[in-house]
């Protein structure tokens, strides 16, 4: 299993790895599972609009306890984020990932497998670190203002100690996306390989508890993605901060 | 930028995968997000008016509880007036009754009296015109022999005069 997405086909120069093929999954089935909550949305919920909506407030709870006022921004992107992670996760622990292959004929009769778990592809982790820090920066400019966001990363006060301060802020923000990136691809990538390992060593009975621990850290590590995206976020939104 | 593309890191898939992402972040926020946050403020709303109805509800019972009180308390006190009231038009009405009754009684007392007293006059006339019809007939029987009937007429009639003038003057006495 290589590190790097196979590439199936390309459309118009644009290359359609089988993790673009996963991700499409995860929006089918993430979108299908909203319309189908929705569909049965009641004041008087069911047992699967309870569990939706016990994840939705615990989220909301923990965004308005940090953010106050400016949750109602701030959790939509962090379920969104949670969403998203879970379910692409999840999806690529199903039989058929990794296991059904795609023929071309630059990879002879073996093939390529057509479907591989879109986190475990790191255009999709940088993209969504991108994503997170990006709107980060922009809630932050938008509560604190312009010269408050600013004034975080370039200050002369106490020179030249706050200047040396912004400039490791600025430095942290890159970190921050290589961390929030290569720790959802990493853990994902792992997992995925340590699975694959197994069906080749023993494939009945043997991956199963490595594939109940891949769930465990398909929710954790989507929670840990979710969890800095919305601390961040009430960070910079914070004036006192 | 070696070790990137190593990690499969391919600019148009990048872009596509952000672009793929924001678009699902929006379609949730409509969707899903949305509905969601008003049926759980809807809930929220109800949750709250149904437990202000609550202390509502109970505020009044306990007002009720109060206003019971105080009309249990009041219906007692008019109660007792109306008792002590009818107590004393009660004791009015029996002495009122008594002195109709002592007055009545002694009206038909009087009247008895009045009538026994008229029948006692009735009486004492009859037994007078009784006696001097008597005396007639004993003094006619008496002086049949010694006077002539003239004599006998006269000496009768000024006897029953007589005896009748003194009859009434007794009485009267």
């Amino acid at each position: 299993m290589s590190i790097s997405p196979d590439i199936l086909f390309t459309i118009a120069g644009f290359p359609v790895t089988n993790t673009v093929i996963s991700t499409v999954i995860t929006d089918i089935v993430l979108i299908a599972l909203v319309l189908s909550i929705r569909k049965f949305m009641s004041v008087n919920p069911g047992k699967i609009q309870n569990a939706f909506e016990a994840v939705s407030e615990y989220f909301y709870d923990m965004t308005s306890g940090n953010a106050g006022s400016r949750a109602s921004y701030i959790h939509p992107w962090v379920l969104s984020i949670f969403l998203f992670i879970v379910v692409s996760n999840l999806t690529a622990l199903f039989p058929g990932f990794e296991t059904v292959r795609f023929l071309n004929a630059s990879d002879g009769h073996h093939g390529v497998p057509l479907l591989r778990g879109a986190t475990s592809d790191l255009n999709l982790t940088l993209a969504l670190a991108v994503i997170s820090v990006v709107m980060t920066h922009y809630f932050s400019v938008k509560y604190t203002g312009i010269k408050a966001y600013i004034g975080r990363f370039l200050s002369f006060t106490m020179f030249p100690i706050m200047l040396f301060v912004g400039i490791l802020e600025f430095m942290n923000e890159i970190t921050k996306l290589i961390s929030f990136s290569f720790r959802l691809f990493g853990n994902i990538y792992s997992g995925e390989v340590v699975i694959s390992t197994m069906y080749s060593m023993f494939p009945i009975g043997l991956p199963v508890p490595f594939i109940m621990l891949e769930v465990l850290i398909a929710v954790i590590q989507a929670m840990v993605f979710a969890i800095l995206t919305m601390s961040f976020m009430s960070m910079f939104t914070d004036k006192a901060h | 930028m070696e070790i990137l593309s190593t990690l499969g890191l391919e600019g148009k898939v990048f872009i596509a995968q952000l672009i793929n992402f924001l678009v699902v972040v929006f379609i949730l926020k409509i969707i899903l997000y949305k509905p969601l946050r008003k049926m759980l403020n809807e809930r929220k709303n109800r949750i709250e008016k149904g437990l202000q109805d609550a202390a509502d509800a109970k505020i009044a019972l306990e007002n009720a509880g109060e206003e019971r009180k105080k009309i249990l308390a009041s219906a007692k006190s008019g109660a007792d007036e109306l008792t002590a009231l009818t107590k004393a038009s009660l004791e009015e009405i029996k002495i009122k009754l008594t002195q109709e009754a002592k007055n009545r009684s002694e009206q038909i007392l009087e009247d008895a009296k009045q009538k026994a007293a008229m029948e006692f006059e009735n009486m004492n006339r009859q037994i007078g015109k009784i006696s001097v019809d008597i005396s007639g007939k004993v003094m006619m029987h008496v002086f049949s022999s010694l006077f002539t009937d003239e004599e006998k007429n006269k000496i009768l009639a000024r006897a029953l005069d007589k005896i009748e003038k003194v009859g009434y003057e007794k009485k009267s006495n």
